[in-house]
């Protein structure tokens, strides 16, 4: 397994934060969901009371209005008059009647009444139960002389009765023909009690509505499917309220009215109205979610950024402190939490300590590098002491030229050091006192580089090598070891060649003795731009009289920035 | 108008029937003393129900039952039935009020020919029709203090209404001859001058039927009859 790069604090917050809000709001929504069906399941069962109290009411009004109707119907003295003299007639004759007249009269008034009631028939039925004349939209159903036979009713405030006929059921309201207090007959006001009226029926109890007859389903508003199982449910025998699932569906249902084997049934199904209120929870949840998340996702991204700013800032700073190799600087304190500030200090504090050590440990390697080079001029009495003035004559030039003080500072230690590859050239070369053999002067041609070879070994003096391995290079191409030209040699080798030089010429040799500054200054004129730089003479010409080159024989160490 | 066939049908099944009882009373006609015949009717079916809750609201104009019903054995008819009567029948004018809302009496027996007036006694209008066989009329409407007749030329059984007032009706019995009686509240009835023979004797109510009772009539002399009213197809 390769591990990467650990993720951002940012990341991680917002991570945690959505992950946290997501559980929350599952745990929500599954409390929701089965509170949701809980209750749906009561409040359907509740409907269905309700709705048999809406069916009482409403078959009350309707039985109610029938009855108005009917009694208004029942007053009608011709058809009164017409029944009743032809049922005198029969009973006298003992026979069929022979007054087709009456029978048309006694229809006649019968589509009258028809057409003043609402009602699928009407239904004119004798003392003896036959039925005599029907009209309405359904009188084919009663055919005359059929004999009826009517379930009645336990509630008559409903209505009267069921009275099966052939395909189908009835639903009835009777009104007895009265002359004299006597009965004479009956009129029925029968409602079909099909698919029209079970539609009715469930539109006014706002349920769905089965009715079932003699283990048969006459009607209802259930779906085919959930229909043929209720009433293979019904037929396998009738069910008590309760639940029956139809269709896969979890339904309620309620006896409505219960007329011999007739049976009206409300149902209600659990799972569809506890999908629709299911829905409606689940998208109120989902902008409560919605909102909730944005919102947590934004509080964390604050905080995260909060965290993650001043770090982010306190690195920035270490990482430009590092670019810049500046230990001193102390980091800012970011001032945004009290930790931070405390791992701030800790760190400046660090760094203080570090910063001091390293200084040390600098001033360690100066001392022992300056005691080296001290040790090398001491090699031969008539260099004692040169590499100090070559370093001060060099600042007095680099001054002069207005250098910055970090280039000033480099400049005096390499002049310091320019000769320390001398320390390779053996002593009787090195103080020969007279001209050098072409393979003596080869030998000491080795020194800038074996200089830089030794400065090499030590980190922090790479800025100084250019100065010891160059400081013999001429403009004009003829110097050693690299032969560089002009413009190509760097300006603080070309300082420290001719404050060398000049060292060199007022110096006593074993061979001739110390020549004045004057001397030594036209010398370096007359060479200035073949063997020096013209400007670095001048220079140094300008930068002379302010130099004291007394006392120089000792060294003084100072701490040298990186 | 009734035709021939359904008119002459019942006599000629009476002839079957009683033919020599009374063609021997015919063959000895007026020579022989008339006899009677007497006796009791008895109602046993309670005829008028309880009142059917039919209403839904109650009922308008006047009280019916303000004064109270004649007693309902007041309805039956004694007749001889199927009596070929030869002769001048009486014409008489009989009345039948509308008094509360009912006709009064309810039920009515006269001979052929005879006339019905109906005087109207309630302070309200009313009508009188018919429907029935015997006799198909409509008397119109009229207010208290009116009377309307209606002349009766064929036997048989006349159902009346009030085209106002749907519950109201009555029956007039039309026989075509005078060997009928309506007993007293006790049930006792008389037919007196009846000719010696064998007769159908029927006491008839309008809701329970008939009873039908074979006499013989002896001259000079009342022969008794008990009638139970109801018959057959009653409870």
């Amino acid at each position: 397994m390769s591990r990467g790069r650990p993720p951002r604090l940012l990341v991680k917050t917002l991570a945690i934060t959505f992950g946290t809000v997501a559980l929350l709001l599952a745990a929500v929504f599954i409390v929701v969901w089965f509170t949701v069906r809980r209750q749906v399941r009561d409040a359907v069962t509740a409907n269905l009371a309700a709705s048999q109290r809406i069916f009482a009411a409403s078959e009350t009004r309707r039985q109610r209005e029938l009855r108005a109707q009917a009694a208004a119907l029942a007053e009608s003295p011709t058809l009164n008059a017409a029944l009743d003299t032809y049922q005198a007639e029969m009973r006298t004759s003992g026979g069929p009647s022979e007054r087709p007249e009456l029978i048309e009269t006694i229809e006649r008034e019968v589509q009258r009444l028809a057409a003043r009631v609402e009602s699928d028939a009407i239904v004119l039925v004798d003392a003896r139960q036959h039925t005599l004349a029907a009209a309405g939209r359904l009188a084919d159903r009663w055919p005359r002389g059929k004999t009826v036979s009517l379930i009645e009713s336990k509630d008559r405030d409903h209505f009267d009765g069921v009275a099966r006929m052939s395909g189908g059921a009835f639903r009835v309201v009777t009104v007895p023909l009265l002359v004299d207090e006597t009965s004479i007959g009956t009129l029925y006001l029968a409602t079909s009690l099909d698919q029209g009226y079970a539609e009715e029926l469930a539109a006014v109890a706002g349920t769905k509505v089965a009715i079932s007859s003699e283990s048969v389903l006459l009607a209802s508003t259930l779906s085919p499917l959930a229909a043929k199982e209720f009433e293979a449910a019904v037929a396998a025998g009738r069910p008590a309220d309760g639940t029956i699932v139809l269709d896969g569906e979890s339904h309620a249902f309620r006896r409505l009215v219960d007329i011999g084997d007739t049976t009206i049934y409300a149902l209600g199904s659990i799972d569809e109205s506890a999908r629709a209120a299911t829905r409606d929870a689940v998208q109120s949840l989902s902008i409560i979610a919605l909102g909730a998340i944005v919102l947590a996702l934004g509080a964390s991204f604050l905080l995260a950024r909060m965290v993650s700013d001043p770090i982010g800032r306190l690195s920035g700073s270490l990482a430009s402190m590092a670019a810049s190799h500046d230990t001193d600087a102390r980091l800012p304190l970011t001032g945004s939490s009290r930790e931070l500030d405390t791992l701030t200090d800790t760190f400046n504090d660090l760094m203080a300590s570090v910063a001091a050590a390293e200084a040390q440990t600098q001033a360690a390697y100066m001392g022992a590098i300056r005691a080296l080079a001290t040790a090398l001029d001491a090699r031969d009495p008539y260099t004692a002491g040169h590499s100090d003035r070559v370093a001060v004559l060099s600042v007095a030039i680099a001054r002069t030229l207005a250098l910055p003080a970090d280039e000033i500072e480099v400049i005096r230690l390499g002049a310091l050091l320019h000769d320390i590859g001398k320390i390779g050239v053996p002593d009787d070369v090195l103080r020969k006192p007279g001209p050098l053999t072409d393979a003596e002067y080869t030998c000491i041609k080795t020194h800038p580089v074996l200089g830089a070879r030794i400065l090499r070994s030590v980190p922090f003096l790479a800025p100084h090598i250019p100065i010891v391995e160059l400081h013999h290079e001429r403009p004009d191409g003829l110097g050693y070891p690299n032969g560089l030209r002009g413009d190509d040699i760097p300006l603080a080798a070309r300082i420290v060649h001719v404050a060398d030089a000049y060292d060199a010429i007022t110096s006593a040799r074993a061979y001739r003795g110390a020549r004045p500054a004057s001397e030594a200054l036209k010398e370096l004129w007359r060479c200035a731009g073949t063997a020096f730089h013209a400007e670095i003479v001048g220079a140094l010409a300008t930068a002379l009289p302010g130099v004291n080159l007394e006392g120089s024989g000792t060294i003084k160490v100072e701490p040298v920035g990186a | 108008m009734p035709t021939v066939a359904a008119t002459v049908r019942p006599i000629l099944l009476t002839i079957a029937l009683v033919s020599g009882p009374i063609a021997a009373a015919i063959s000895t006609g007026q020579a022989q003393e008339p006899g009677a015949i007497g006796g009791h009717v008895k109602l046993t079916a309670r005829v008028r129900g309880a009142r059917q809750p039919s209403a839904i609201y109650t009922p308008r104009g006047i009280p019916r039952h303000d004064p109270p019903a004649m007693p309902e054995i007041r309805n039956v008819v004694v007749y001889l039935k199927d009596v070929a009567f030869r002769g001048a029948l009486p014409i008489t004018t009989s009345e039948m009020r509308q008094e509360h809302e009912t006709f009064v009496p309810h039920v009515l027996a006269i001979t052929r020919g005879s006339t019905v007036s109906f005087p109207n006694g309630d302070p309200i209008f009313h009508n009188v029709f018919s429907l029935s066989r015997a006799a198909t009329f409509d008397l119109g409407r009229y207010p208290e203090g009116h009377a309307r007749s209606e002349k009766f030329p064929n036997a048989g059984l006349v159902k009346v209404y009030c085209r106002i007032h749907s519950h109201m009706s009555a029956a007039i019995l039309v026989l075509d001859h005078p060997y009928f009686a309506t007993p007293d509240d006790e049930g006792t009835f008389r037919l007196p001058d009846v000719p010696p023979g064998s007769y159908t004797i029927v006491g008839w109510h309008e809701r329970v039927g008939e009873r039908a009772v074979r006499v013989r009539v002896e001259p000079g002399r009342q022969t008794d009859v008990e009638l139970t009213l109801p018959v057959e197809d009653q409870p």
